[in-house]
């Protein structure tokens, strides 16, 4: 059990962890060892380390997260805001339409009707570069995939690896999850297993419950090649898989023909009035910033 | 005044939480921005107790201060900056040098790219007596290369290969405007510049032996010294340190005399 840190040393690894952005537990296994300055590869327990940092770092609505790669179980860490109001998106690096931009990526790669939480690239190309009624002008088709890899590159968004489809990169899984919670709860999948978000995977079509394909692994490994449902324990044939390039399996919402809930929020991202506000628009808002006087 | 303490402490975490944002986008911290985003309605007097008390926060919970960053007029008088003049500051690691060392800070490929290539530009421009004229720079910057990752327009990016003379230049003026932006350069008229009166004499002389043909005529005259971001980032030890590294050299006392020459002035331990 690691001892508790001093000031420098927490110091030392908050500013490690501002640097690297998204780094896996290794990596960060490894630093703490190198703070520690022992001669251990690396440090076995983090989660003392990591509730030291984050009752800290609360003041500063700061927050250690992680997430779970759902293919390989690779744990991935961020220091994130957790409090996207004026004074932290003052300082975005993004220019007014970035923002809209990427909102609009983000919000269109989650409510993908399919329910495969990815676009085609053609597609994420094609509703970025469409007019958005509140901002003025749009961006060029080259202007947009430049954008598309800047985003890639700053962790928000990422591209499987034929580059054929957009998927959520780790920071907007690691940071947006208040995000996702409030304006979109109804698309929202978690593991069965690990109950962790899960934007690809299997699901089990008796109780509509999800499988990371990392945590059905497992459950085969433990089971002797056979994959039964965690949550109904039915077995799960795998052929409603979900993810970049699956036949996918449509959320609930999106079945249910002229469901309000879902055209209104379809509509807001498309700009178009949707009479009263609903809570989805009012979290793309805060993560906006029209006003383009901090454009530098 | 117990609610008015508490006002002033949520004001300079906030304080903080705006320079963490800033830091993070690669950004300054201006002044004018913290009035409009954080300071708000706050008298001018309580502005400065406020700064002190975020500094505090930030070199406790994070090893970092708020470095002024002088202004360009102060750069050519040599003036330091005094706290109350500050218009803009930059976060500035208080970890002591071993404590750095051991952290190998993570970068990525571009991170290190640009940071090579403005820290040898940079050391271009130091033992040039700190001023280089626009066109003697656009051509040192050809000959390097710069990174990729600085060009934005999709020609220079994807056909560095195979470049014309036109798209070189191009990419070349793009990257030190890119380190214009940045604050690492500055460009000053000549006579005015860091250097010497000599120094910038010799750059005189240098400047009227280019070639005047493609330069643009609003640069006669100009020269690059260091900008603001530079000078808070590299010293002038350390600087000789990666001179001799490149070169392949030791970083002997007598190296240094001799960049400090080149430099317009000793170089010390202390700086």
């Amino acid at each position: 059990m690691p001892m508790a840190m001093d000031d420098t040393e927490q110091q030392m690894l908050v500013q490690w962890c501002m640097a690297a952005q998204v780094f896996t537990e290794s990596e960060f296994r490894q630093v703490i060892q190198r703070t520690y300055n022992t001669e251990e590869e690396e440090m076995e327990e983090i989660q003392p380390v990591v509730e030291q940092i984050n009752s800290s770092m609360g003041a500063f609505s700061l927050e250690l997260r992680s997430c779970m790669d759902q293919t390989t179980g690779t744990r991935r860490w961020a220091l994130v805001n957790t409090n996207a109001d004026a004074i932290s998106t003052g300082a975005t690096p993004y220019s007014a339409s970035e923002l809209v931009t990427l909102k609009t990526l983000v919000v269109g790669v989650f409510t993908e009707k399919m329910g495969n939480y990815s676009l085609s690239l053609h597609d994420a190309l094609r509703i970025a570069t469409k007019r958005n009624g509140t901002v003025a002008g749009t961006l060029t088709r080259a202007e947009t995939e430049s954008l598309i890899r800047k985003f890639c590159s700053d962790g928000w968004l990422a591209t499987d690896s034929d580059d054929g489809y957009v998927v959520l990169g780790d920071r907007s899984i690691i940071e947006l999850q208040s995000f996702f919670n409030v304006g979109f709860a109804d698309y929202i999948r978690l593991c069965s297993l690990c109950k962790e978000m899960a934007t690809l995977g299997i699901v089990c079509m008796e109780c509509m419950e999800a499988v990371h394909p990392y945590c059905a692994n497992r459950l085969m490994s433990a089971s002797a090649g056979q994959l039964s449902c965690p949550a109904c324990n039915k077995h799960i044939p795998q052929l409603n898989k979900f993810g970049p390039g699956e036949r996918g399996v449509p959320h609930a919402l999106e079945s249910v023909a002229g469901s309000v809930r879902g055209e209104s929020v379809a509509a807001s991202v498309r700009g178009e009035s949707v009479g009263v506000e609903e809570p989805a628009t009012q979290s793309i808002k805060r993560l906006c910033i029209e006003d383009s006087s901090d454009e530098e | 005044m117990e609610e008015e303490s508490q006002a002033s402490e949520r004001t300079a975490t906030d304080l903080v939480r705006y320079a963490l944002a800033c830091h993070a986008s690669g950004k300054p911290i201006r002044r004018e921005n913290l009035k409009t985003h954080v300071l708000g309605n706050t008298p001018t007097r309580n502005t400065r107790p406020l700064l002190d008390r975020a500094n505090t926060l930030l070199t406790q919970n994070f090893g970092l201060k708020m470095v002024a960053l002088p202004s360009h007029e102060k750069i050519l008088t040599n003036k330091a900056p005094t706290a109350t003049a500050a218009t803009k500051w930059v976060l500035q690691s208080t970890l002591p040098d071993a404590a750095r060392q051991r952290l190998e800070l993570a970068q990525t490929e571009d991170q290190q790219a640009i940071l090579g290539f403005a820290t040898t530009v940079l050391s271009l421009v130091f033992v040039s007596n700190m001023s280089v004229p626009v066109d003697q720079l656009v051509l040192y910057v050809r000959k390097l290369g710069p990174p990729q990752c600085i060009a934005t327009a999709a020609d220079t990016r994807e056909t560095a290969e195979y470049a014309s003379d036109a798209q070189m230049e191009s990419a070349a003026r793009e990257a030190i405007g890119y380190l214009l932006r940045q604050g690492y350069l500055d460009k000053v008229k000549l006579g005015a510049s860091g250097g010497g009166e000599h120094g910038a004499e010799t750059q005189a002389t240098q400047a009227s032996q280019l070639p005047t043909d493609g330069g643009d005529r609003h640069d006669e005259g100009m020269m690059y010294t260091w900008g603001p971001k530079a000078r808070i980032e590299f010293q002038p030890l350390d600087m000789a340190r990666f001179i001799a590294t490149a070169t392949g050299q030791e970083c002997s006392d007598e190296f240094v005399k001799t960049i400090g020459r080149a430099y317009g002035s000793n170089i010390t331990a202390s700086q």
